[in-house]
């Protein structure tokens, strides 16, 4: 096998086995990224999108399968030790960052990905220095903030924060999980802007769920479609410059997401 | 003006005693504002430093290494209290009832009674190279000096990397994890930390009066919460470092506060409805403050 950013294979997760609720939410699913791919996630809503992206970032054991990243298995790696190759913004922009702490101290921690802690000082002038160049590309203002409590700022400047904190330090995978979705369309169009060029610039190996079928087709260098469990479908190149809304809406499986996402 | 008078002769006994509960307020502080883990356990681990040092003085071990011993057990039982939150997602508050209950029966194994004196044994307080006229102002400079040291090495520790990601399990657990962050150290090393300064408070505590008791630690819990509840009210918690000085200014005030109620001649056995009322007041009146505004969005603990 060639070595893959991400190599997702036969995962698979019941929730509730052995109950009336069972779901096979992963039912065998399996998914390579190379270094660089940038892949889109769709689905309907209970496709296992999210449970993927918690698979892959070690918040949810799986019951069989495997999760290779850079090709090493770290199937039974914990959330804290996968921290160092996996960064991730969800939807929640509560989720993402500390919010009794400060914009300075919330940019250290996302460092600490790379550099686990030690007993020095924590905000020296060179980060609080470095922390106010990242911040300043977001042109929100942050950089003249940084100690400023996160608790303070607005839903769209704490998603960008845990933006510029995600892809600080060059992950070698990026999970995005709708991360736009929770804000108004000024904010979300800022927050998008910000994160294709973080993903352009630095070359980061990303996958981004989202349930706009328009952002599918505009970025990215593949559309993953989830079903059931499994890739539904995988399109790239050629084939994805050609998708519209409307082929994309006929490919779900099912009839109320058509009518609510072909409105 | 008797009351006044009976109060300022009262000041220099209540300073000592305040510089020593400020170590259990710091105990009951640092679970429950850093990490969000609300504890109990300094009611088991103030009487367990408390009866460890008796033991250890008894034996001829040196005080200061005595208190040390008794920081390690309370350290020790800390640690109990987080395992069992963090293994068997016990709810923190019943973890903490529970390694404290069970303290009750260590302290008294440990002390082999339930009463020790340790009378004749030499004390931290001995080591003082000059006379004051009291012994009360002796302590007062070093449960101080104590109180100080520990104020000036928490700032500098949360304000290291380690430091900064304890805060951060507190504040959000999940996105600590995600950073990297081991949720589990960081929970066993604070609520060890704290465990370690109620018994270091248990330690001066009974260096002090001359004599542990199994009983000791009896209701220290609801002092240390009035007395934190009156120092985030007077000094604020916005920052690291007022929080760090809310525990010290609030043993103080509290003990001035309940040293008045006793020159007004309230009787000692009233005590614990005073204190219950100024908890109550101090919790009460943000909220009767708000009554008119928008509810505050509630602090999300752990469970």
């Amino acid at each position: 096998m060639t070595e893959h950013a991400l190599n997702v294979i036969a995962a698979r997760k019941t929730f509730f086995p052995g109950t009336a609720d069972e779901k096979i939410a992963l039912n065998d699913l399996s998914l390579s990224l190379a270094a660089g791919d940038f892949g889109i996630i769709i689905g309907s809503n209970g496709a296992g999108k999210s449970t993927m992206l918690n698979a892959i970032s070690g918040a949810l054991p799986l019951d069989s399968g495997q999760v290779l990243i850079n090709g090493q298995d770290v199937t039974r790696t914990s959330v804290d030790r996968r921290a160092k190759h996996v960064a991730r913004v969800f939807q929640d922009p509560m989720k993402g960052t500390a919010a009794s702490m400060t914009i300075a101290e919330n940019m250290l921690l996302a460092e600490m990905r790379q550099s686990p802690a030690t007993l020095h000082k924590g905000l020296t002038k060179a980060r609080r220095d470095r922390y106010r160049d990242l911040l300043a590309q977001l042109h929100l203002g942050l950089e003249d903030r940084l100690e400023t409590q996160v608790s303070l700022l607005s839903g769209g400047q704490r998603q960008s924060l845990s933006l510029v904190m995600a892809v600080s330090g060059e992950p070698d995978l990026l999970l995005l999980d709708e991360h736009t979705a929770a804000l108004d369309p000024r904010t979300a169009a800022i927050v998008l802007d910000a994160t294709m060029r973080a993903v352009e610039a630095l070359k980061l190996t990303t996958l981004m769920v989202t349930h706009n079928m328009q952002h599918a087709i505009d970025y990215g260098t593949r559309i993953i479609m989830l079903d059931a469990g499994r890739v539904k479908s995988d399109i790239s190149g050629a084939a994805k410059a050609k998708c519209t809304v409307q082929s994309l809406v006929d490919q779900f499986a099912h009839k109320s997401d058509h009518m609510l996402l072909g409105a | 003006m008797d009351v006044f008078n009976l109060f300022l002769s009262l000041v220099p006994v209540t300073l000592a005693q305040s510089l020593i509960l400020s170590f259990v307020v710091l105990a009951v502080m640092i679970p429950f504002r850093i990490l969000s883990f609300p504890d109990l356990t300094s009611e088991g681990s103030y009487p367990l430093g408390g009866c460890v040092c008796a033991v250890a003085l008894l034996a001829g071990i040196p005080p200061l290494l005595a208190l040390a011993l008794a920081a390690a057990a309370g350290f020790l039982a800390g640690v109990v209290t987080a395992v069992i939150h963090l293994r068997f997602r016990i709810h923190t508050l019943l973890a903490g009832i529970l390694v404290t209950t069970m303290l009750y029966s260590i302290n008294l194994r440990v002390m082999g009674k339930a009463n020790l004196p340790i009378f004749g044994e030499a004390k931290i307080y001995d080591f003082f190279p000059f006379d004051l006229g009291s012994i009360n102002y002796t302590k007062i400079i070093i449960a101080g000096l104590f109180a100080l040291l520990v104020f000036v090495m928490l700032n500098l520790w949360f304000r290291t990397e380690r430091g900064i990601a304890m805060r951060a399990v507190g504040s959000n657990p999940d996105m600590s994890e995600a950073q990297g962050i081991s949720v589990w150290k960081a929970t066993i090393g604070g609520v060890g930390m704290a465990g370690a300064f109620a018994a270091i408070g248990g330690g001066l505590m009974v260096q002090s009066q001359g004599f542990s008791d199994a009983n000791m630690g009896l209701g220290i819990l609801i002092n240390a919460l009035a007395a934190l509840m009156i120092g985030e009210a007077l000094v604020g918690k916005q920052t690291i470092t007022r929080q760090l000085a809310a525990p010290f200014v609030g043993a103080f005030a509290y003990y001035q506060l309940i040293s008045l109620c006793l020159a007004a001649g309230l009787p000692p056995s009233d005590l614990k409805i005073a204190t219950g009322v100024f908890v109550l007041l101090m919790l009460a009146g943000p909220e009767l403050r708000r009554a008119k505004g928008p509810r505050a969005a509630q602090e999300a603990f752990r469970e």
